[in-house]
């Protein structure tokens, strides 16, 4: 290592493999599952049997006999050590335990303590809990009038500004009404040449990470340590702390590698009820959930979305109507900010100069919905981009040159009136159409098989404003250690946030190790979500990292060499301390520039540090005697900036891609009364690889984002966007049946064939 | 979990004997594929497990008799019928329906015998054997019988065997150039359960056809031969009318289950289309057996 020369190491856009992968794949990596203490009990939840209702009675007479249980807690034994127990990142609406009433099916009433999992599980199962059911609400578009209210009150958590007007409002499940207005639609519509109306739904799908949701806490009574398999230690410590009445610094949280989290491991979901036990206790109290038990946890909103476009004879788009439904379950989460974060998307990736958007966040009795991989995008987009299709089609226009005429372009103001810098919409359509040659003749099929093939392209705004914070240690013999929150949860971020620092530091990026989160240790973060990561703490690693180079600098010239010298790290430590001693620490915090968007117009002249594009193109086949789709080629392509590893975006985009697809094609939760009806892996189907496309192509187009640590910006989501409508729009361009509701399946594409050609099949 | 009985015993009779004709929380285990699945879902709690893991080795061999028969041992796992270079020669049906059978953790464990005697209709090998024309020896405490597997299965999960009863050999009968096929249709993910699954067996050219065999499967409430259309395809030209009449005949005779997977109506359509496609790829590409 080079003291004093800062020249870039030209470790940015390196692929160098994971640095855990040895580790993995050899599995020495830490995994909170793997975790046992001594003393630990293990608990089993009694959850809910009904999707809304009162509790009568809780009778575990029969469960307290089955040898080996230690205790049962209910809501009880929870008020007693926290006397407000409610929770959630938007909305402090969700009990630890069942208060009096329930809300949804499978939401927890009581837990069994055993130090033997099997034993509590076996008690559990004798708990019997009498419920007086009350009406329940499921449908979202239903929820926003209905008389059957979830909550009898709203209680915003006061973290957010537009959430303060709902403070104690009755009788509504409505948690957030996000309104936009730029422009003058209704003159738009009223002048248009065109006026085109669709609604399009999605279902409930699950994020399914091969860990499930796990936490471990033990506590002295004084301090709280939390051991979690979580995507946001930095909110779990403050929320913890909130509800205990203590200060931070008694609460710590350690997070070591996920297996998996795709916005589900966010904000609390176990982490107070092991903490509110481990108090009852006195005991480490470890809650792993089943596979199964993940269908009762937390889910992808399901939607409706009407939308409605005013067209000129040209095909221009020069209005836009965005009423959508958002289907959040029985609590909040980070639901609201869904519906106004990804809301004002709602519109699409086009230069539409008046636009109206309503979006409602809406309690219903089925388990609650959060952030899944795209944050409300894709089911947006699925919606918009269906209509753009349709509309191209209806006009007799190409879709490429028909979104090719409305797209939005760097300069102009997207429907916040925010002007769009570094989008990339243009570029990622262009290199779509490219790769799917789109200008060359295209084979139809034959016989009873038809083919297709669709481009559809995403955008999406960062959620803002976020902060990160960093520390980079450089100890006396050179080694260089970095201190950040980010979770790595597969997507890479430990080596991705390596590369930082070794690119300022000028050293290989295998050389500097990544501490995980602990809270004790590692400065705030908050949360590793929404692709955010690369760019907010990528700022606050690559300003930590600046910071101790600066330091290194520094010591150098007070040890009296000279600038621009090669005298060795190791060597300037001992010239001061005369020996191996002492440490150089960097810091790093970052916040982008954000204004609020205004109540009521959704309007902010600086609404996302940076926007994030997604283009798929598919080329399928669709068996006209049954209905089965085989998707024959594949494209995704995205704007991520510039790649800092241009490997592991691959990957993403992929996994990202192909996680859509089983939202598309196979993925549903059934529910029967609010009873989900398939939650195992039996019946609830994610794809395996013998459903993935024969060849995908998975690319970045050349970018830079301006304002980005090293021109880099998220790449997490961005393979989602685009597939479920050009997988709809390569249907209607295979046998010209349109899809309007996720998942499509065979039966829903024959049974269309059928509606199309007059002979409908009887139900 | 409730503590239970796991014994172990050294011969098949003797397994027979520890089970009871009137006891259900006691059963035998083979793989496991299936009972370990109920144990863990709480539907199923034994009072006592029958482990065949330790009985007689010929029960786990595979043999081919000089007229091209088979004789395989109820414990032969799965994955010894796929690598059989014997079963691949004589019954090729048999290794390509590997390919498609669950994967290959529950093949290398889950046992022939198991498969059959679990009576679930959504099993892949239960249609090629009945299309094969497959029987079981059976044995209990005191006695011994052979069952076609046709009619083994009576119904959904249900099977002829009484509860101390096992199944102790597969015997498959020899082939005799007959073209065998197996489709398995699933509507959901590629490595779900099938929907519906057809096999056929024929015997013949397009001239016309000596033998037919047409079996459906996991849309039904158990594995089963169609008549009606195995009836119809014997004797006239074997063309592609045929076919689709044979499909038109399978979907009308089939009493159909609507679920996840499907509805009526469009399963009726799948075996509409599969029979169809599994005729004409048997006489077109079907191998010789």
């Amino acid at each position: 290592m080079n003291a004093i020369t800062p020249t870039p190491g030209g470790q940015v856009g390196r692929s160098i493999p994971r640095l855990e992968a040895t580790s993995k794949v050899t599995g020495r990596v830490e995994y909170v599952h793997n975790l046992r203490l001594p003393g630990m009990l293990s608990v089993k939840l009694v959850r809910s049997t009904v999707a809304h209702g009162r509790i009568k009675s809780i009778d575990v007479e029969e469960a307290l006999k089955v040898p080996g249980v230690h205790r049962i807690v209910t809501s009880e034994d929870v008020l007693k050590v926290i006397p407000v127990p409610y929770y959630g990142p938007a909305f402090h609406d969700q009990p630890i335990l069942a208060i009096g009433k329930v809300h949804f099916v499978g939401e927890p009433v009581a837990a069994v303590l055993a130090s033997d999992p099997h034993v509590a599980e076996q008690a559990a199962r004798l708990v019997v809990v009498d419920y007086e059911e009350l009406p329940a609400v499921f449908d979202e578009v239903e929820a926003l009038k209905s008389k059957t209210v979830v909550h009898e009150q709203l209680k915003p958590a006061g973290t957010f500004p537009d959430l303060k007007h709902l403070h104690g409002v009755r009788d509504t499940n409505l948690a957030l009404d996000f309104q936009l207005v730029h422009g003058d639609p209704a003159k738009a519509f009223a002048e248009a040449d065109h006026v085109f109306e669709h609604t399009f739904r999605t279902q409930q799908v699950l994020h399914v990470p091969l860990e499930p949701y796990v936490s471990v806490a033990e506590t002295d009574g004084n301090t709280m340590t939390i051991h979690t398999a979580s995507q946001s230690p930095s909110f779990v410590r403050l929320e913890i702390a909130r509800l205990l009445g203590w200060v931070e610094n008694r609460v710590r949280v350690r997070v070591p590698f996920l297996g998996g989290g795709f916005g589900g491991k966010l904000y609390i979901k176990l982490e107070a009820l092991v903490a509110a036990l481990s108090l009852i206790t006195m005991r480490p109290v470890k809650l792993a959930l089943t596979m199964e038990e993940q269908f009762y946890t937390l889910t992808k909103h399901a939607s409706t979305f009407r939308i409605k476009s005013a067209v000129s004879k040209d095909g221009r788009v020069t209005g836009r109507e965005c009423e959508v439904w958002w289907n959040g379950g029985a609590y909040a989460d980070i639901g609201p900010r869904i519906t106004q974060k990804s809301g004002f998307t709602a519109p699409g990736p086009y230069d539409i100069e008046n636009v109206k958007i309503d979006s409602y966040a809406l309690y219903t009795n089925l388990p609650p919905a959060g952030a899944l991989r795209g944050f409300g995008i894709p089911q947006l987009v699925w919606a918009y981009e269906s209509h753009t299709d349709l509309i191209a089609r209806e006009l007799k226009i190409d879709p490429v040159a028909f979104r090719r005429k409305n797209l939005l372009r760097d300069g102009r103001e997207q429907a916040t009136g925010t002007v769009v810098r570094d989008m990339g919409a243009d570029a990622c359509l262009e290199r779509a159409a490219e790769l799917m040659n789109w200008d060359a003749p295209f084979d139809r099929g034959s016989g009873t098989i038809k083919r297709g093939r669709a481009i559809a392209v995403g955008f999406k705004a960062s959620i803002s404003p976020t902060t990160s914070v960093a520390v980079v240690n450089v100890a006396a013999d050179g080694s260089c250690t970095l201190f950040c929150g980010t979770v790595d949860m597969g997507q890479g971020s430990d080596t991705a946030m390596a590369q930082l620092v070794a690119e300022v530091l000028n050293i290989p990026a295998e050389t500097v190790r990544v501490v995980h989160s602990d809270t004790d240790v590692t400065p705030y973060d908050m949360a590793t979500l929404g692709s955010r990561s690369t760019f907010h703490m990528g700022h606050a690693v690559r300003l930590a990292a600046e910071d101790a180079r600066a330091k290194l600098a520094a010591l150098a010239t007070e040890v009296g060499v000279a600038p621009g010298s090669n005298v060795p790290i190791r060597e300037l430590f001992v010239r001061k301390y005369k020996m191996q001693a002492g440490t150089i620490v960097g810091t790093g915090s970052y916040i982008p520039d954000y204004t609020s968007p205004h109540q009521g117009t959704g309007q902010s002249a600086n609404v996302t540090p940076f926007w994030m594009v997604g283009a798929t193109g598919i080329e399928l086949e669709v068996d006209t005697e049954t209905g089965h789709v085989k998707i024959t080629k594949m494209i995704n392509v995205a704007d991520v900036g510039r790649a800092i590893n241009p490997k592991i975006v691959e990957s993403q985009l992929s996994g990202a891609a192909i996680m859509q697809l089983g939202f598309t094609t196979t993925e549903k939760m059934e529910f029967e009364g609010g009873q989900c009806t398939n939650a195992s892996f039996a019946d609830y189907k994610i794809p395996g690889f013998a459903d993935l496309p024969p060849t995908m192509t998975n690319v970045v187009v050349d970018a830079n984002q301006h304002n980005g640590p090293f021109g880099a910006k998220g790449v997490g989501e961005s393979g989602t966007f685009g597939v479920s409508p050009a997988y709809a729009n390569a249907i209607e361009d295979a046998v010209g049946v349109r899809i309007t509701t996720l998942p499509i399946t065979p039966e829903k594409v024959y049974r269309a064939m059928c509606a199309a050609r007059n002979e409908p099949l009887e139900d | 979990m409730i503590p239970f009985e796991m014994l172990e015993p050294k011969s098949l009779r003797d397994a027979t004997a520890l089970l009871d004709a009137d006891d259900p929380t006691i059963r035998p285990l083979g793989g496991g594929t299936a009972l370990m699945l109920m144990m863990k879902a709480g539907v199923f709690q034994p009072s006592r497990l029958v482990s065949l893991r330790s009985v007689e080795p010929r029960y786990s061999t595979i043999t081919v008799n000089s007229d091209g028969s088979f004789n395989i041992g109820a414990l032969a796992p799965l994955a010894s019928l796929e690598h059989s270079a014997d079963i691949h020669k004589h019954l090729p049906v048999i290794t390509r329906t590997m390919q498609v059978l669950s994967n290959v953790r529950v093949r290398n464990v889950a046992t022939i015998g198991g498969c059959l005697a679990h009576g679930d209709p959504h099993m892949d090998l239960p249609p090629v054997l009945i299309s094969l024309g497959a029987k079981v020896r059976v044995i209990g405490p005191d006695s011994e019988r052979t069952i076609p597997v046709a009619d083994l299965l009576t119904g959904y999960y249900e099977t002829q065997l009484a509860k101390n009863e096992l199944i102790a050999e597969l015997i498959i009968p020899p082939q005799n150039g007959k073209r065998s096929v197996y489709l398995k249709c699933t509507t959901r993910a590629a490595h779900d359960w099938p929907a519906l699954g057809v096999a056929v067996s024929v015997a013949g050219n397009r001239d016309g056809l000596s033998e037919a065999h047409v079996v459906i499967s996991a849309a039904t409430e158990r594995a089963q031969r169609v008549e009606q259309a195995s009836a119809l395809l014997v004797g006239p030209p074997a063309n592609d009318k045929l076919f689709k009449d044979a499909g038109e005949a399978a979907a009308s005779a089939v009493e159909l289950i609507g679920d996840s997977q499907g509805s009526v109506p469009y399963k009726r359509q799948l075996v509409r289309v599969f029979v169809e496609r599994a005729l004409r790829q048997a006489i077109d590409g079907g191998i010789t057996q």
